[in-house]
């Protein structure tokens, strides 16, 4: 156990790494140990940091479990597929620290046996991450997929279609991806950062498990400011991002994720269950302060339009409820009068939509809908009389244009 | 010799199933391509392609029979699933016989969907595609009586519909499922623009 201890004094961390070449990695971090990844995941009781916060080490044993039930060998997927505009955290991972998450990767894939072993990501970063696969020994063992730009494509079962050479479409989550994924075979995909966490903790870096890759969105003088930090899960909010004294609402979570009045959030803790008390997963990593003069409603609403038109259309609800709320929404961003029912409807419709499609993106664009008729009741009102507090036009989250 | 009546049952079940066996196809086209039709939710048009398939096999099965017991033409029972076996004009009635066995593989597999991959049910359903021009032939081939018009007439009609269903349905989907979503946004927004109500469902 001490050795553990001074090893992880002497390891850095995931940003704070030499850079992204082979070299540098090998004489910062040395080589990878040989060790089993479920048990290094079991034993820190490492999540998965892609969104959902699903235990590391439930997800290999199935993984393994499957495939020891159907004698068929399985596939790791690493995904670095970051669909959500507002995150950057496995981009810069992959800028950053490459050899950790192929590490993982590595690690992975040999305490599966898996034959099939793929790397996820945005078409942006992929030359780089070809350059880097090449000085690896087992580096032609793993294939580059090129995620499409889109909302979803980060998404299991959407990844999964598309690694198969298929739409990157979400499909039904019966059977488990970990149980049949790409071709039927059992799968494992991995968010970026869980597998360079398992690479950090089969070091020996006990406190890998405790942390995490969060994207900070703030303004300072009015211009927007985004940066990736490495921070402690037991961290306050307040500590983490700068959360000014006249900023009305943090975003906590990302695009699916949940406003949280600014006093109420200075205080609350990055833990999952400190988050959860307050209603808030950490999501997809994003932290974003709404800067003063801004219009809470007319940056969800924005964001709420993005999310409609980047819904598969596969499902009723979410193809028949998305596009009313977030129309609803837009209407309720504007000062003016709007029917007066609108706002019970668009509550109505969150109901309708949410747990009934085959991916989770409806459940998550109402959660964030949820709250911010919530947070920003007193501006809904304000809009209603006519009025509106924002001082300034311009748009503070990032969204991409709807496709036509 | 069989009362003449059982002839006529045979000929005009033969028809009404040709009718029907179209009409099932087209809706089947409806179904795929996702459409609606007046006055019914999309649900509505997966019952009725259902339930006109169904009345259809009934009819075959009157047909049949009647085809068997039949005295006028000797077809065994065997001939009945067995294909070009029959005595009277083999190779007509052995076209109908394939329909036949077809057509119990796609109805026995559409009732146990639920319970088979939903990949070797759509592989045996698009078999149908063959089952309708078989059964039609069948239709022209088999009859003792098409001189008279208005059979070839209807049958004609028929191929026409089935044709035309089938060119749809091969074209395939007319919207990428990825384009429906910004479709709909923009839809409800110019309702909400406009003070329409968009409360409703699309399936009213």
């Amino acid at each position: 156990m001490n050795d553990s201890v001074t090893a992880s004094l002497a390891l850095p961390g995931l940003l704070d790494g030499p850079g992204p070449r082979l070299a540098d990695h090998l004489a910062a971090y040395g080589p990878l140990p040989p060790a089993d990844a479920v048990e290094v995941a079991a034993r820190a009781g490492l999540t998965g940091r892609g969104g959902a916060g699903f235990p590391t080490a439930v997800k290999l044993r199935s993984v393994a479990a499957a495939a020891g039930a159907t004698h068929r060998t399985p596939v790791v997927i690493a995904n670095a597929a970051e669909g959500e505009p507002a995150a950057a955290k496995d981009a810069v991972l992959l800028a950053t620290a490459p050899h950790l998450v192929l590490d993982g990767l590595q690690l992975v894939a040999g305490s599966l046996g898996a034959d099939t072993v793929v790397l996820a990501a945005p078409g942006r970063v992929l030359p780089a991450l070809g350059a880097h696969l090449a000085a690896r020994p087992d580096g032609p063992s793993v294939r580059l997929h090129r995620a499409a730009d889109r909302f979803l494509a980060g998404e299991e079962s959407a990844l999964v279609s598309a690694v198969e050479g298929g739409e990157p479409l979400p499909r039904s989550k019966f059977p488990a991806i970990r149980e049949r994924g790409v071709d039927g075979r059992p799968t494992l995909v991995a968010n970026v950062e869980t597998l360079a966490r398992l690479a950090l903790l089969a070091r020996g870096d006990a406190g890998a498990a405790g942390r995490a890759l969060v994207t900070r969105r703030v303004e300072i003088g009015r211009t927007p400011v985004t940066d990736v930090a490495d921070v402690h899960l037991g961290a306050r909010l307040g500590d983490v991002l700068r959360i000014d004294d006249d900023v009305p609402a943090v975003l906590v979570g990302g695009y699916h994720g949940t406003w949280l009045p600014a006093q109420v959030a200075r205080d609350v803790r990055l833990g999952r269950e400190d988050l959860a008390d307050v209603g808030a997963s950490l999501g997809a990593g994003v932290l974003a302060a709404l800067p003063a003069g801004r219009c809470g409603l007319r940056e969800t609403a924005r964001v709420i339009g993005y999310l409609a038109a980047e819904s598969a259309g596969q499902c009723g609800p979410c193809l028949n409820g998305l596009p009313r709320i977030a129309a609803a929404l837009a209407l309720l961003a504007r000062p003016g009068r709007v029917d007066g029912g609108l706002i019970d409807d668009v509550s109505r419709w969150c109901g309708l939509v949410a747990g009934r499609g085959a991916c989770r993106h409806p459940d998550g664009s109402v959660r964030l809908v949820a709250s911010a008729l919530h947070v920003f009741a007193g501006e809904l009102a304000r809009h209603r009389a006519g009025r509106c507090s924002a001082t300034d036009a311009r748009a503070f989250l990032p969204v991409p244009a709807v496709r036509a | 010799m069989t009362p003449t009546w059982i002839w006529y049952l045979n000929r005009a079940t033969g028809i009404v199933a040709l009718v029907l066996m179209t009409l099932t196809l087209v809706l089947g086209v409806v179904v795929q391509r996702q459409r609606r039709l007046p006055g019914l939710p999309r649900f509505g048009v997966v019952t009725l392609h259902r339930n006109v398939s169904l009345l259809s096999a009934l009819l075959l099965v009157v047909h049949i029979v009647s085809a068997v017991i039949d005295s006028y033409v000797s077809i065994s029972p065997l001939a009945v699933l067995l294909p070009f076996t029959s005595a009277w004009r083999p190779l007509p009635v052995g076209l109908g016989t394939l329909a036949v066995d077809l057509l119990v593989v796609i109805v026995v597999t559409s009732l146990l969907r639920g319970r088979i991959p939903v990949r070797l049910w759509r592989g045996i359903h698009w078999t149908s595609y063959a089952l309708w021009p078989l059964a039609f032939v069948h239709g022209l081939t088999a009859g003792t009586d098409l001189g008279s018009g208005w059979a070839l007439g209807i049958a004609l009609a028929c191929a026409g519909a089935a044709g035309v269903a089938t060119a749809l349905a091969w074209t395939g989907r007319d919207t990428n499922p990825a384009d429906r979503a910004p479709a709909a946004l923009a839809e409800t927004t110019s309702a909400l623009a406009r003070g329409a109500r968009v409360a409703v469902f699309r399936n009213r």
